[in-house]
């Protein structure tokens, strides 16, 4: 989206009006947002946001992808927890293929297990830059360095820190490393005491509180029309979780709470989130506890590459591997919405197959690009600058947003 | 608009969503788009609190070419606990639409359908009447083209009226590629050799 020019002289709006161009490098807009924003005196009357400035063509690129490739473009849309968007992806690919009671145990364990650990890290980056929105530089350093140990986790499992491609159709590339449930169990430990520390630092923090009480109120009703969802909608009183819904990858196995909070203010989402991290924490020490042995794997050569040390001793093996790799798999006409909860709502994926090796076409439902619309709505009557405040508690990221 | 640089696949003809209605946890609905509106008007009457998504799928060689999809979800308004909740209707409404028609907007009826249609009117070109904003989103505003169509080319024309530079087409050998470990010895060879043809 090209920057739309705002002349000197059109500044002055109204009488009393000015209009004020916010972003899209202001440094509280958590990426490339700009909010042409219209105030009166301090108070906001309107806001109209303009998004696009990191529009890549993902889905474009996908439909022109092989059906195990796309995920790696796919993951580049959340950047801040790659792996649910490629969790969303692959249990819809599994749909359309019929396979889903096909995957095995510990592979659908790990995934869930991966998947709170990028919702906590995911968080753990609101909570950091939130923080610094409101002026309060340490908190950053505990949120980010709790994310480096989650990170250094992601790194041993799928071998990068940001973008793995670790989840795949049929199930995990490979199992995790030695040494991996150790350092799993080292984090589970400290955590407690690591979100004792955020919490500590800024919940009960009165600048914090008087940034946050009774700002950016979302009702109920609102949130339902706007198709809030996840943890901002929760802050306003609707306990709507996908996970527990529409249990997927065996969620329905785990005991969790899911937040709720009724006041639908900026700090209430605020809470959600701390609670959420701690319930994250709750499933992962679950699925640790019940963790099974066996296969990561689909037992099945056509959806996901044979193992490795079958390719070096069967000459079957090697086919299989060789067509996966050149050519991919076909997946069965039909059509899909398979959506799972990320960190920041409900995140889905429309899947169109034609029957080829390739998608026809890969929808995404991104739960920051509806979150972030409420802002027209959100940021009216409050103050300039509370509306860091109300960008940083719907905690968009625009690599999805923009897509 | 740019040329047409990778040809469509085929097989687009397929409508694939009709196919297996049983594997989503949704109810498929398909209208036409005269009903679309009166439709999802009914379905807001009757709980579908939320407009979950807006998105178009473009099958290029099948007559109507588009389909507009809408996900809709009932949420109960005041739904403190998990039980109020329960496991909401999910509803998928389709419509099929040719190039050139129009849909009716339902920004007025739920308000996140605003940047939904902006975006499918900008990457299909698909018009919305009565859409209060409807300009693009993603794209640039002086944007020609409709870049998720099928004729779409994957790349533009700008990379293809570029001239490649000069030395992209030579081996990267002459250029003198500084190489080290043992690799150096084999390049040094190799260099030796195509330097003693030339």
């Amino acid at each position: 989206m090209m920057a739309t020019p705002v002349p000197v002289d059109v500044t002055q709006v109204g009488e009393n009006k000015m209009l004020l161009s916010l972003g899209p490098q202001h440094p509280s807009t958590h990426g490339v947002l700009q909010v042409l924003t219209e105030i009166e005196g301090e108070t906001i009357t309107k806001a109209d946001p303009e998004i696009g400035y990191l529009h890549t063509g993902i889905e474009k690129s996908a439909e022109n992808l092989f059906w195990h490739q796309a995920s790696t473009v796919i993951e580049r849309m959340d950047y801040l927890s790659p792996l649910t968007n490629a969790m969303c992806y692959v249990l819809g690919v599994e749909k359309l293929l019929g396979v889903t009671d096909l995957i095995p145990e510990r592979a659908q364990q790990l995934r869930v297990l991966l998947c709170e650990l990028s919702r906590i890290a995911s968080h753990c980056v609101w909570l950091g830059t939130g923080g610094i929105d409101l002026g309060a530089i340490s908190p950053f350093f505990y949120a980010f360095d709790l994310r480096e140990n989650i990170l250094d986790l992601f790194e041993a499992s799928g071998g990068a820190r940001m973008h793995p491609n670790y989840l795949r159709i049929g199930g995990l590339r490979e199992d995790v490393p030695q040494g991996f449930l150790d350092r799993l169990d080292d984090l589970i430990k400290k955590f407690p005491g690591r979100v004792r520390e955020l919490r500590g630092v800024l919940q009960k923090n009165p600048i914090v509180q008087d940034r946050m009480i009774d700002v950016a109120i979302l009702a109920p009703e609102e949130a339902l029309e706007w198709g809030i969802t996840g943890p901002s909608l929760r802050g306003s009183g609707i306990a709507y979780d996908v996970r527990k819904a529409f249990p997927y990858s065996g969620y329905e196995k785990y005991e969790f709470e899911v937040p709720v909070r009724s006041e639908g203010d900026a700090y209430a989402r605020f809470l959600v989130r701390l609670d959420e991290m701690d319930e994250s924490m709750n499933i992962i020490r679950q699925v640790r506890e019940q963790l099974v042995t066996g296969s990561v794997m689909i037992d099945d050569t056509k959806v996901g590459p044979p193992p490795k040390e079958a390719i070096a001793l069967s000459m079957e093996a090697l086919i299989h591997h060789f067509k996966y790799v050149s050519e991919g798999f076909r997946v069965p006409p039909g059509d899909v919405y398979q959506a799972v909860e990320g960190p920041r709502g409900e995140l889905a994926y429309y899947i169109v197959s034609n029957g080829e090796n390739r998608p026809w076409r890969v929808r995404t439902r991104p739960p920051s690009f509806y979150n972030l619309q409420v802002l027209k709505k959100l940021a009216i009557g409050e103050l300039i600058a509370d509306m860091v405040v109300c960008i940083g508690s719907l905690d968009p990221v625009f690599g999805e947003v923009d897509r | 608009m740019p040329s047409p640089q990778t040809p469509p696949r085929g097989g687009s003809a397929v409508d694939p969503t009709a196919i297996r209605p049983d594997i989503d946890d949704a109810l498929i609905i398909r209208v036409e788009p005269a009903q679309l509106r009166g439709r999802l008007e009914q379905l807001k009457a009757d709980g579908a609190s939320m407009l979950l998504d807006v998105g178009a799928v473009d099958y290029l060689e099948r007559s109507p070419r588009f389909d507009v999809v809408y996900h809709l979800l009932s949420l109960p308004t005041r739904a403190a606990n998990l039980r109020a909740v329960g496991r909401p209707e999910r509803t998928r409404v389709l419509c099929g639409i040719d190039d050139g028609q129009t849909l009716p907007t339902v920004s007025d009826l739920w308000p996140s359908a605003d940047w939904a249609e902006r975006e499918v009117y900008d990457l299909f070109g698909i018009t919305f009447d009565g859409h209060p904003d409807l300009r693009r989103i993603q794209m640039p505003n002086d944007w020609t083209g409709y870049p998720l169509r099928k004729d779409y080319p994957l790349r533009g024309p700008a990379l293809e009226k570029t001239p490649r530079p000069e030395f992209a087409l030579k081996s990267n050998l002459l250029a003198g590629t500084p190489a080290s470990g043992k690799t150096a010895e084999a390049l040094a060879k190799q260099i030796a050799k195509i330097r003693g043809q030339a």
